[in-house]
């Protein structure tokens, strides 16, 4: 059995890929941000699927600590329990936040939760990925286009806009997608990035204000329901062999941004590193 | 504008957090001080990964004389020398005055004035005896009303107010610049942003965003100026507060409280 690590696991486009890869017998681990929260999600997931293997951590990726101590954690279980191989990383958390916020390491929240947290949580668990030839997934947005990384002011102290700040960091989704297979192809590894389109789910009124609500709650009117956007996931794991493509929708492989390209990747990559203090060997 | 080194209080939280990225940004030495020995480290790091700057940190627990006492010992054995001050370690604690305990009332006094005094006693005894040196007081908007429902809070930053001008006029001869800073609510947290939520309209307008903030404190304190309200509505109302009687600011200010104060318990229920 094949084991997968979803992040942002507890509602909205992660619980539903819960859903999905448990029905298609992958073992779960999920990863949320409250404790509650997981109790309530391993609850639901274990009462339909009694005989899959679901775990969930908690832990709040804003703080790189606790991305350290939940991938600590991950590490044990899959070392005691999978053979040290991972199949899957679904770096799905994500967040909106209306204003200028810090995380306790002083990074903006939404690069540093929908970014970072992607970055370092696949540093910490690439060994057991390369094990299994894993695919490292992102739940990336369409709304990375006609957006450029703003490298003189990556965490936009200087003019804040909620959109633009999401915009760029789903555009850091794409490119870590893009640096990964760069330097980890030849060890098995395969790295994408999905547009799940307009889902109904909560993130633009989880610790928003005002105007982001306002928009958000017109927007949801549209969406459609997780479980459609949940199959790119499985349909991209599922497959024998790995797809070639680095962007999917809901219709097979997308086109992306031209802003996606080595040069952006290899920056994005090192300043990653140095933002989390870290070296990929 | 270069070399100047900076002690921030409640250094790891928020505001202190957002001032200490703001004085790295602008080159400036920082020595940082809170009472959360972890999330000193955690934003020494981040900001060692972003500037090029010294970072010192000594967690202190700022209402405990001999903890300063060992904060500015710690500061003299590193060759320290302040050119600036910014207090921004203070505490609320919400509630009527007869809903909560009295630990929790003096709790804000001890934190928002005594140990500010203190820290500004001490702080000005290993300053740069060449050049100017700044203080900052994070008063708030608060000060500029009597406010039921926060009535010890408010008056505890009033006092923080009336302190920082006259400071200021005291140690003028002495080069010393004082600066209060009075802001509105700011989005430091989450529950905070729940906060700003359940005042609606004027939370919302009230509000200003923490960088900007911080970035246009440091500036109006290096240009020497004695007050800041950041946002053009909340100076308006700091205006309003010198034309209109207290007894009837107070009473409005009451009933919106009440009404704020309701809709946060069923958020937080």
């Amino acid at each position: 059995m094949k084991t997968v690590v979803i992040t942002g696991a507890t509602s909205g486009i992660g619980f539903a890929v819960c859903h999905e890869l448990a029905a298609s017998n992958y073992s779960i681990v999920g990863v949320g941000r409250s404790d509650e929260n997981c109790k309530k999600a391993l609850e639901l997931l274990k009462k339909e699927y009694p005989d899959v293997p679901i775990v969930f951590f908690s832990g709040d990726l804003s703080r790189q600590i606790e991305v350290l101590r939940v991938s600590n954690e991950i590490r044990a279980y899959i070392e005691a329990k999978c053979n040290g191989q991972l199949y899957g990383l679904i770096n799905n958390a994500g967040c909106v936040r209306s204003y200028y916020m810090t995380t306790e390491d002083g990074y903006e929240y939404q690069f540093a939760v929908n970014h970072l947290a992607s970055f370092l949580l696949t540093y910490y668990l690439m060994e057991c990925l390369i094990k299994s030839k894993g695919r490292i997934i992102m739940t990336s947005s369409g709304s990375h286009k006609r957006m450029k990384m703003h490298w003189n002011d990556i965490m936009f102290k200087h003019g804040y806009n909620p959109l633009l700040v999401y915009k760029q960091s789903k555009l850091a989704n794409l490119l870590f997608a893009y640096g990964l297979n760069d330097r980890f192809a030849n060890h098995g590894i395969s790295a994408y990035g999905i547009e799940p389109g307009l889902v109904k789910t909560d993130i633009g009124f989880k610790n928003t204000g005002g105007l982001v609500k306002t928009v958000w709650k017109f927007r949801k009117r549209e969406g459609v329901s997780a479980d459609i956007p949940a199959k790119i996931y499985s349909f991209l794991l599922n497959q024998a062999e790995a797809p070639k493509g680095l962007y999917y929708d809901k219709s097979g492989e997308a086109e992306y941004s031209r802003q996606v390209n080595k040069e952006n990747a290899d920056r994005l990559w090192a300043l990653s590193e140095q933002l989390c203090g870290v070296r990929w060997g | 504008m270069i070399d100047l080194t900076v002690l921030i209080t409640g250094a790891s939280g928020g505001l202190g957090r957002a001032f200490a990225l703001e004085c790295a940004a602008r080159g400036f030495d920082i020595l940082l001080t809170d009472i959360n020995a972890e999330g000193l480290e955690r934003i020494k790091n981040g900001i060692l990964r972003q500037y090029d700057v010294h970072v010192y940190t000594k967690p202190c627990d700022i209402t405990n004389d001999s903890e300063v006492n060992s904060l500015i010992n710690y500061a003299k054995e590193a060759g320290i020398k302040l050119d600036m001050l910014l207090n921004v370690a203070g505490i609320d604690h919400e509630g009527g005055f007869t809903t909560q305990s009295l630990n929790n009332i003096t709790e804000i006094l001890r934190v928002n004035i005594e140990a500010t005094l203190r820290m500004t006693y001490k702080a000005l005894s290993i300053r740069r005896k060449t050049g100017r040196f700044y203080i900052v007081f994070v008063s708030s908007l608060a000060a500029m009303y009597p406010m039921p429902l926060k009535a010890t809070y408010a008056a505890s930053k009033r006092f923080l107010f009336d302190f920082s001008l006259a400071l200021g006029q005291e140690l003028k001869s002495e080069n010393v610049k004082v600066l209060a800073l009075c802001p509105g609510g700011m989005p430091t947290n989450d529950n905070c942003i729940k906060a700003i939520e359940a005042q609606g309209v004027w939370g919302e307008i009230t509000t200003n965003t923490l960088e900007k903030i911080a970035h246009r404190t440091i500036s109006m304190a290096l240009h020497g100026r004695k007050v800041y309200v950041p946002g053009t509505i909340n100076r308006l109302f700091s205006i309003v507060s010198r034309i209109v009687p207290a007894s009837i600011t107070t009473k409005l200010i009451h009933s919106r409280w009440h009404r704020a104060q309701e809709k946060w318990i069923i958020n937080q229920g």
